[in-house]
């Protein structure tokens, strides 16, 4: 217990939560005042998704990340947890909407979307560090929101993020990544680098 | 202090942000190149359109590179420091003003090669529009960095970054167009036709509003209290009012609004007579055998015309003339595709002998049905019709066999009746076919 809060504290995942937790309801109180519909718009689904997964960029390290490193503790399978666990919860906190008059869905574009952006950031942690993981899901993201394409094929892949939930290769897309991210963040951790890109 | 800003340029986020800016912006430039292939003015405004992102990466990169004192934990160190916090942050906000500026710049390197040959016509505006984009980014970057500093959580950056992205796209919905335009450097500038421009009284307001922006981005960095802070207000709500002021508003405020210059006809030196307008000058070399080609076909038809123009009034003049083309000029129809070049090269000359020559452009219901007009116009070429893009294929076949028919009359008749169909057209008849000429 007594690593487990001091785990979180070093990763100010405190923060992360009540940060994704508000930008999640505001956009949920945007939809809801500025919207008759039920369903929230696909764009805005997407930026929530974006919000809620890029508020756990920084938890992907601590304040020391060379001493964590001489520590006789498992890195690789809390890494893999942490992973996991912010995937969990940046799709709750979107997903809790789907009990509200405002319904931010459906699930399973919710999940594609949630992973294949954490799959990039924690990429990125693993690259060039947790402080600019950031960086290529927000742009690549914002990008797809505002210009969606349908077709074709390399189109579709591309801008993933806005594909239908039935559209295999934006699943397939964001499972790659997904997978991509974990595992190499996973092994390797995040980037070493000087303390001045530390997030 | 240019040793320092040196210094900072490389060991800031300098330039990963040129590199950021350079590459996303390149992206989406060569995603869709026919969007600004046609001109100058339209690459201009279309890379004022693509700040969709270009202004959240900016807003972002300099949201990131203010906690790097924070990250590092010197924020007290420098504190403490005997000197007035302005003289510090000035060659961070230079090292960061210098990136986006640059990246800015390079997008239009990197698009200059692909129209270099073909678009001619420059005017002030382009360079305005141009000006108002790179003032745009720095603002945008020094934004972020007064932001960055006054919340220096990890989080702020990218929040700021969906942030700006709505500011700038969804935003100006919610308000009146001149002021959406006036506070959002992307919007109002999609392209619509070739001639487009942006007026200098709307580049200017947007100019004023967003100096208020940097200004008050400078003060709010330079500021050691909260006191000094609140007057970072000043600048900002000073540029708006200036801005507004000197935007146009309510009907004056066009959109999208046309060039009277680039509308302009410059003409081949010889005779006969064919002329473009001054936006597609660069592609008269490519125009001028297609049109003289076109004029010699038509040459046999009694009453032929014997100019061709571009045809240069668009639909979104709300008070201009109707097109006052006489039937001695024929239309040269242009088009730009993606490569800078004349769209469909082998359809010029088809089309300007389409109803010999005749369009129904001033008339209120124009012109000869496709297949009539394409038949006459074959029968002059005594090349077969042939199909336009996207057309469904029933309307070539029609002309097809329009044309097989006219082919098997004798010469003269086969004359009177495309003279007559011209004719018609000219004279705007309502019903134009290519039956046989009832003798007067």
């Amino acid at each position: 217990m007594r690593f487990l809060t001091l785990y979180l504290r070093s990763r100010r995942v405190p923060l992360a939560l009540v940060v994704a937790a508000g930008g999640t309801a505001l956009m949920w109180g945007i939809w809801q005042l500025a919207s008759d519909d039920r369903d929230a718009n696909s764009t805005v689904v997407i930026l929530t998704v974006l919000i809620a997964a890029a508020c756990f960029a920084h938890t992907l390290n601590g304040p020391d990340d060379e001493l964590e490193r001489t520590a006789a503790v498992r890195w690789p399978r809390r890494r893999a947890t942490h992973l996991i666990l912010a995937l969990g919860v940046t799709v709750a906190l979107v997903l809790a909407t789907l009990a509200t008059g405002a319904r931010f869905g459906p699930p399973l574009f919710v999940l594609r979307d949630a992973a294949g952006v954490l799959g990039l950031i924690a990429l990125g942690a693993a690259l060039v560090g947790p402080a600019r993981s950031w960086f290529l899901p927000l742009i690549w993201t914002l990008g797809v929101a505002i210009f969606p394409q349908p077709s074709p094929l390399p189109a579709v892949v591309a801008t993933w993020q806005h594909q239908p939930p039935g559209s295999r290769p934006a699943a397939i897309t964001a499972a790659v990544l997904a997978l991509a991210g974990l595992i190499a963040f996973t092994a390797y951790g995040p980037a070493r680098r000087a303390a001045a890109t530390q997030a | 202090m240019s040793r320092i800003l040196r210094i900072e340029l490389r060991r800031s986020f300098g330039i990963a942000t040129i590199v950021m800016v350079v590459v996303v912006g390149a992206i989406m430039l060569y995603a869709a190149p026919q969007r600004w292939s046609s001109s100058w003015m339209e690459l201009m405004m279309v890379q004022r359109e693509y700040l969709v992102l270009l202004w959240p990466l900016a807003i972002s990169a300099g949201a990131y590179q203010a906690r790097r004192e924070h990250r590092s934990k010197v924020d007290e160190l420098f504190a403490s420091t005997a000197r007035p916090r302005f003289q510090r942050v000035v060659p961070t906000l230079g090292a960061v003003g210098i990136s986006v500026v640059a990246g800015y710049l390079l997008m239009i390197a990197v698009a200059a090669p692909w129209i270099w040959d073909t678009a001619r016509y420059l005017p002030a505006a382009a360079f305005a529009v141009a000006a108002v984009g790179v003032l745009s980014v720095i603002a945008a970057a020094w934004l972020g960095m007064a932001v960055g500093r006054l919340l220096p959580s990890p989080v702020t950056a990218p929040l700021l970054g969906v942030g700006a992205l709505a500011y700038l796209a969804f935003l100006p919905f919610a308000l009146e167009e001149w002021l959406g335009a006036l506070i959002s450097p992307m919007a109002d500038m999609g392209s619509f036709h070739d001639f487009q421009t942006i007026s200098g009284r709307v580049s200017a307001g947007q100019a004023v509003f967003l100096a208020g922006l940097a200004v008050a981005a400078v003060v709010l960095l330079a500021a050691g209290s909260p006191r000094a802070r609140l007057t970072a207000l000043l600048p900002a709500l000073l540029g708006l009012g200036l801005g507004v002021v000197v935007m146009p508003h309510g009907d004056d405020y066009v959109y999208p609004a046309t060039d009277r210059v680039a509308q302009e006809l410059v003409c081949a030196p010889d005779l006969p007579r064919v002329c473009v307008s001054r936006v597609h000058e660069g592609l008269l070399p490519e125009v001028v055998p297609k049109a003289r080609q076109a004029l010699a076909l038509l040459a046999k038809v009694p009453g032929a015309p014997t100019a061709a123009e571009e045809k240069t009034v668009t639909y979104f003049e709300k008070d201009a003339p109707r097109p006052t083309h006489g039937p001695e000029i024929v239309t040269i129809p242009i088009t730009v595709d993606r490569e800078g070049h004349l769209a469909w090269p082998g359809l010029v000359v088809p089309r300007m002998l389409d109803a010999a020559g005749a369009d129904g452009l001033g008339c209120e219901h124009g012109g000869a049905p496709d297949e009539v007009a394409r038949a006459a116009g074959s029968w002059l070429s005594g090349v077969e019709p042939v199909a336009e893009p996207e057309e469904s294929p029933e309307t070539n076949q029609e002309a097809i066999a329009l044309w097989n028919d006219l082919r098997k009359l004798p010469e003269r008749e086969a004359l009177a009746r495309v003279t007559a169909l011209r004719e018609a057209v000219v004279t705007c008849k309502q019903t134009i076919t290519l039956g046989p000429v009832k003798a007067p």
